[in-house]
């Protein structure tokens, strides 16, 4: 394969473009925006769950000195719902409310002090309705509360449609896989285990919390500037849910955004729009709005709370012969990514083993709490934790090692998939090996003391990255040879701008800092489906690599010209062109612009040297009935993670001993970068979400919306720099470019269940439902002993 | 309104602010020195650390006014010269850099620690950075940084 291949920038540890103006502090973010005449923008939310709006009075607000625009969710202000598959939600709420937070109105002001002050003069009567929080309750055919009555009325998105449930009116998203028939499977098995796992409800905690700036210009044609990973998503939400044709709506996103992870669902963005444009007259004054951070935490998109029921047949071999799950998202009160995180929660188990049997229902619930969504791993992380949890009660039964359990399960190239999709590029096994020789797995070691319990445990994972999907890119050659990419991904700090920068100093031999990346803007950079499923080094990676060879074919067809020879028999390097083995027949870049009177550059024909390309992958949509599909996904990312852990029975802490990661990421475009990703999956969000941390609600109150009782990992909490390991599997993928596939996302969808089975080994009690708490963990030891 | 002198990064400042605002918005929003970020407003995160007269301070936490006469240092002020301080440089080399929102608190931080202990030990470095957050490194590299920092 061509991983094999030498290359002058691919698979080199370039330092981060973007790092020295964030060392140095000069990185604007869009928090950091300030615009001549800024007005700053808060929100009223709903106190209730779920009420009715009976009215709102907003005439005192609107007297307060310095308040620029009231506004409400009426037919002027939110025409139209606009959601990522099912068209759900108002900017602010229209008749009712359906969570703690719902926002009801918003004020435009000098300060945001006085539009504080205005938000609370608002005066809004509410009916309050029955509201309803427990997944398997709102799940019901007469379910206590229903969220949206018109629910089957909505819109939805044709090119993955949500499916609903004709007889539970809070599903708003129900996928199914049948691979020939599990009942049968579990019939014929030795054995048959079944069981639930549960996880909780958790938030992305980005240090920059969400904000948008929006500006309606002499033209009144509407830019909004914001901290969203999809700008072309944001694009259609803004312009959809105000019914703007979509050329009157511009989006740029500021070159650096303060970490992702999922959660960047444009809210701060929408209301900053509907204030920009309800001001009377003009000129409009820009609006920002910037969620404090107990905003940010206690309203803006989670990672849901999941339950999983997993039942699975073995043979006394070890053979799995039939897995059946019930994956249920508790979602919140709009669907959001939520809808397409429901269904694809399923392709992690689909996909980690060969099952000849497989059978599985995921579904999206509604409930009023606020939206549940894309969190890194989509959904993988949590169906993962049920099935990598039930291998390990199965190889204890069996009496098998977990790791060579997992090994003869494993799936491999040319495998089928519950899809039925044959695999390739299968990191799995590999993985597995790596991340158990990491921790020395099969050897025991002591603790200290007598109260501290010592164990190891492993699991296996995948992620696969979205179809259909699609990217363009754009690449200009300047005069003076530097190289210009134009795309809208996002750089939210996992290093995309460094790895395209990479890609084309590759193709066009020069050093990267002779590449630049433009930031996201509408206007400017070319489609993108969004920075997410850990797709742009695949995606993008393959349309800046076709955009190059447009970019260079025209380059060569200029320069044949001066050169006198053959287009195909040219190349270029340090932005000269030359004739393949004779490098003395050679141009520079800038020769072939013209220096003209009174300034600037022409080239003779095509105005610019300016490749373009799109990677449009359709992928085949699985069957509504079975599942079945041919090419569900883009690629499938393999991990292993493995944990050796040290319980404190007299406290209940857990201490991670040593932990290692494997990733299978295709080919690793920067080494450096890739195990930046891996640390900041398992250490910040692996170790978070198992051991610490939990969104905790009340009636919908989040009683934990602040840093300091919404607690992630310190430095305190990560292991030491030696007892962490990394490994890095490169596994190339035949249409990724240079081999690549992704990274992010995999690297946390099974540190859950690799420190749970570490903990089962140390004292013997098996967890089912994270995070595992020390109040948890003393709870359960007294159970055993007792 | 009250006036206030300080000198930041060396240069003698004189304004006239609201007595409420703290430390970071006087920098952030009045200067316009957005290296200062603000993560929680509450002390949390870490993320607004500057140092004054040398030690590490949560601007949040600080009144503009509390630091009348008094000498702050930010990130703006630890490469005036375009000659990076060591201390940043080991944390573009070491990749301890993703979406940059701590960073500036981060170093400001590690900064005032290796003033104080030049050489610590991994342990100390852990201790002297349990009050900065960061959610995409792990902090893996961003205390490999650190030590590497204190190495030379």
């Amino acid at each position: 394969m061509n991983s094999k291949r030498e290359y002058q920038y691919i698979g080199k540890s370039e330092y981060n473009v973007n790092a020295t103006a964030k060392a140095t502090g000069r990185a604007k973010y869009c928090s950091d925006m300030q615009l001549p005449g800024m007005l700053y923008a808060k929100v009223k939310r709903s106190p209730y769950p779920h009420a009715r709006i009976v009215s709102i009075d907003t005439s005192q607000a609107e007297q307060l000195p310095g308040v620029k625009a009231v506004i409400v969710g009426d037919e002027k202000t939110c025409p139209a719902r606009f959601g990522a598959g099912v068209a759900d939600e108002y900017v602010l709420a229209r008749n009712k409310v359906r969570y703690v937070g719902d926002p009801v109105a918003a004020v435009a002001a000098e300060s945001e002090q006085i539009a504080q002050e205005a938000v609370d003069l608002i005066e809004v009567e509410y009916e309050e309705l029955p509201a309803v929080f427990d997944g398997e309750a709102a799940f019901k055919r007469n379910p206590p509360a229903v969220l949206h009555e018109d629910l089957k009325r909505y819109q939805t998105l044709r090119s993955v449609p949500p499916q609903f449930d004709e007889n539970r009116p809070n599903v708003f998203n129900y996928f199914r896989i049948r691979r020939n028939n599990a009942e049968d499977g579990f019939k014929a098995a030795d054995y048959v285990f079944e069981n639930r796992f549960e996880t909780a409800m958790i938030h992305h905690v980005q240090m920059e919390s969400h904000c948008g700036v929006a500006m309606v210009d002499d033209s009144g044609r509407l830019t909004v500037w914001g901290t969203s990973s999809k700008p072309y998503g944001m694009h259609r939400d803004i312009s959809e849910s105000r019914g703007l044709p979509s050329s009157a709506v511009r989006i740029i996103i500021p070159a650096h955004v303060g970490g992702g992870f999922g959660g960047r669902e444009p809210k701060a963005e929408q209301i900053a729009a509907s204030l920009a444009l309800a001001q009377k007259g003009y000129p409009k004054r820009p609006v920002k709005m910037k969620f404090t951070r107990e905003e940010h935490l206690s309203t803006t998109t989670t990672r849901a709370h999941y339950i999983v029921d997993i039942k699975t047949g073995v043979n006394k071999d070890g053979t799995i012969v039939a897995n059946q799950m019930r994956l249920m998202l508790v979602g919140g009160a709009y669907a959001g990514t939520g809808y397409l995180t429901a269904r694809n929660a399923a392709f992690g188990p689909a996909a980690n083993y060969r099952i000849e049997n497989f059978s599985l229902d995921a579904y999206g619930v509604y409930t009023n709490q606020r939206m549940a969504g894309a969190y890194r791993g989509f959904g993988n992380a949590e169906s993962l934790w049920g099935m990598e949890s039930q291998m390990d009660i199965i190889a204890e039964t069996l009496n098998m090692d977990p790791l060579e359990f997992r090994l003869k399960n494993c799936i491999d190239e040319g495998d089928l998939n519950a899809f039925e999709e044959v695999m390739h590029s299968v990191g799995g096994k590999a993985c597995l090996r790596a991340a158990a020789e990491a921790i020395e797995w099969g050897k025991e070691t002591k603790a200290a003391e007598p109260h501290l319990k010592r164990g190891k445990g492993i699991a296996l994972g995948n992620k696969y990255s979205i179809a259909p999907t699609a990217s363009a890119a754009i690449v200009k050659v300047h005069p003076d040879g530097l190289v210009e990419l134009r795309t809208s991904t996002v750089d939210l700090g996992q290093g995309s701008s460094t790895i395209f920068c990479q890609m084309i100093a590759e193709e066009f031999k020069i050093p990267v800092s002779r590449v630049r990346v433009l930031n996201p803007d509408t206007d400017i950079t070319p489609f993108d489906l969004g920075t997410a499923s850990s797709r742009s080094t695949f995606n993008m990676g393959n349309a800046i690599r076709k955009a190059c060879l447009d970019a260079k074919r025209q380059l060569f067809e200029l320069a044949a010209k001066e050169l006198e020879a053959n287009k195909d028999d040219l190349e270029t390097a340090n932005s000269k062109v030359f004739v393949k083995g004779s490098p003395d027949r050679s141009l520079e870049i800038k020769d072939l612009f013209i220096p003209m009177v009174i300034g600037g550059y022409t080239l003779k024909e095509g105005a610019e040297i300016i490749g373009k390309a799109t990677y449009y992958l359709p992928g085949v949509i699985p069957d509504p009935e079975t599942g079945a599909s041919e090419k569900p996904a883009s690629f499938y990312m393999f991990v292993a993670q493995a944990a050796e852990v040290e319980v404190d029975t007299q406290t209940g802490k857990i201490r991670i001993v040593k932990i290692a990661t494997a990733n299978d990421c295709g080919k690793a475009i920067n080494p450096m970068q890739v195990e930046g990703q891996q640390e900041g999956g398992v250490l910040s969000m692996g170790i978070g979400s198992t051991l610490m941390e939990e969104v905790i609600t009340d009636n919908g109150v989040m009683l934990n919306p602040q840093l300091a009782d919404y607690k992630i990992p310190t430095t305190l909490d990560c292991p030491d720099l030696a007892n962490y390991k990394s490994a890095i599997i490169e596994t190339a993928h035949r249409d990724g470019p240079w081999g690549a596939k992704g990274i992010g996302e995999g690297t946390m969808v099974c540190s859950a269940p690799a420190i749970a089975n570490a903990i089962y080994d140390a004292i013997g009690i098996r967890f089912h439902d994270i995070p595992i708490t020390p109040e948890k963990v003393l709870k359960a030891l007294k159970e055993k002993n007792s | 309104m009250e006036t206030l002198d300080l000198t930041i990064n060396g240069e003698a400042v004189e304004a006239l602010i609201d007595p409420a605002t703290t430390l970071q918005q006087f920098l952030h929003d009045d200067l316009g020195m957005t290296g200062t970020k603000e993560g929680c407003g509450a002390g949390l995160c870490g993320c607004c650390t500057v140092m004054v007269d040398g030690m590490a301070v949560k601007s949040c936490l600080v009144l503009a006014l509390q630091v009348r006469g008094k000498t702050v240092q930010t990130i703006e002020g630890l490469a005036p010269e375009e000659i990076l301080d060591p201390v940043q440089q080991a944390f573009i080399e070491n990749g301890a850099i993703q979406c940059g929102y701590c960073s500036a608190g981060m170093i400001m931080s590690s900064k005032a620690y290796l003033q104080e202990n030049p050489h610590p030990s991994e342990s100390q470095v852990r201790h002297a950075l349990s009050g900065n957050l960061c959610r995409c490194t792990g902090y893996h590299k961003i205390v490999k940084a650190v030590l590497s920092a204190g190495e030379k």
